[in-house]
């Protein structure tokens, strides 16, 4: 066993605790947003570690070559773009459902900005349908 | 309560009789007849180094003729049942700016990666149908992003037309040379790639008719989608 196959296995037993974080947050917090914030955050995390150390792993190994590492990386990449943006859409979506927030939550600034932007729209109906903010922040 | 209970007894029932059915099957054990002549020969009779791929292509290209018209029936008949003189999208928000950056970030990707996954068909798991499907999902997610947005129709009808019949067209080239439908002249007359088995110039024909099955299986999963989202407007 050489340093690179101990780096790699240091990064996997990192993943799979950042893993096991994930899943004892989603088990442990109190509402659908909490949740999310816990479990989306430590599983990319854990997931990077994981196929990093994959990667570096194989590459300590005899069998291994470097095509696991390029391999690995890439789709480390891939899901470090993706996993972001589906938790925000799916907590966005959540929100915009009206789930609510935990009763110990103090300041909702987002319910806030949507009441008044629908107070804005009452106003001038015309001038708010006729420039959408792109995003859909209404 | 009676009609629940009287489900889950006959299906616990169904369960064991088809438990008993398999308890009788030696897993495990090397008992491939015909497998084991596929495994054997899967190289120098097709060129591919994926077996899968080989048999689904090679040896009984004729099941997945049948799932690509099974398809195109599908999309056919979702264009027919959901026809309407005039459609629009009912989309009423548009994604987040997360998401369509997003979007347009990763879609080149994800058609890229789907055009990986069909044209190393005979070398790595995967083919013809799952790349069109992850290629059908990039538009999913351009259709999912954006509040309008709408498949060039005309460029895709005619590429799933197209790539139908360049299908049946290879089939029938085998036909006139090699004597059978689906014959594959590429590997078995020419020894195109011969020398790199493994390599992506080899494979016979089955890079071009996974080539063919992925741009089908994307444009008819994509028309599905495109159909399935839209709603009749009245004038």
């Amino acid at each position: 066993m050489n340093a690179l196959a101990a780096i790699g296995e240091a990064l996997v037993l990192i993943g799979t605790f950042f893993y096991l974080l994930s899943a004892l947050g989603l088990i442990r917090m109190p509402d659908v947003y909490n949740r999310m914030q816990t479990s989306t955050k430590s599983a990319t995390l854990g997931s990077l570690g994981v196929m990093v150390g994959v990667g570096i792993w194989a590459l300590g190994t005899d069998f291994g070559s470097a095509a696991w590492l390029t391999k690995t990386v890439v789709i480390a990449v891939f899901l470090l773009l993706t996993n972001p943006i589906s938790a925000h859409a799916l907590i966005r979506a959540a929100y915009k459902s009206g789930i609510p927030l935990w009763e110990g939550s103090v300041v909702d600034k987002y319910r806030e900005h949507l009441e008044a932007g629908e107070k804005k729209k009452a106003e001038t109906p015309e001038a708010s349908e006729e420039t959408p903010e792109e995003g859909g922040e209404e | 309560m009676l009609k629940r209970a009287l489900a889950i007894i006959s299906l616990l029932l169904i369960g064991y009789w088809i438990a008993q059915g398999l308890a009788g099957v030696p897993f495990g054990q090397d008992r491939m007849l015909v497998a084991q002549y596929y495994l054997d020969h899967v190289k120098e009779q097709t060129g591919a180094v994926n077996a899968v791929t080989a048999i689904v292509v090679n040896y009984r290209g004729f099941d997945t003729l049948g799932e690509v018209t099974v398809l195109f029936i599908a999309s056919t008949g979702v264009g027919a049942l959901l026809w309407r003189r005039k459609k629009q999208r009912t989309a009423k928000t548009e994604g987040s700016i997360v998401l369509t950056t997003g979007t347009r970030l990763l879609v080149p990707f994800v058609m890229l990666f789907g055009a990986y996954i069909f044209i190393h068909g005979h070398l790595t798991p995967g083919g013809g149908f799952p790349g069109g499907a992850t290629i059908a999902t990039a538009f999913l997610l351009l259709y999912m992003a954006f509040v309008q947005y709408e498949i060039p129709h005309k460029a895709f009808e005619k590429v799933e037309g197209a790539v139908g019949v360049s299908y049946v067209l290879v089939g029938l080239i085998g036909l006139a040379i090699g004597g059978y439908f689906l014959y594959d002249w590429i590997w078995q007359d020419w020894g195109f790639g011969v020398d790199n088995i493994g390599r992506l110039l080899s494979g016979g024909f089955i890079p071009i008719i996974y080539t063919i099955i992925g741009l089908k299986v994307g444009t008819e999963l994509s028309g599905i989608i495109d159909n399935m989202l839209k709603e009749e407007v009245s004038e």
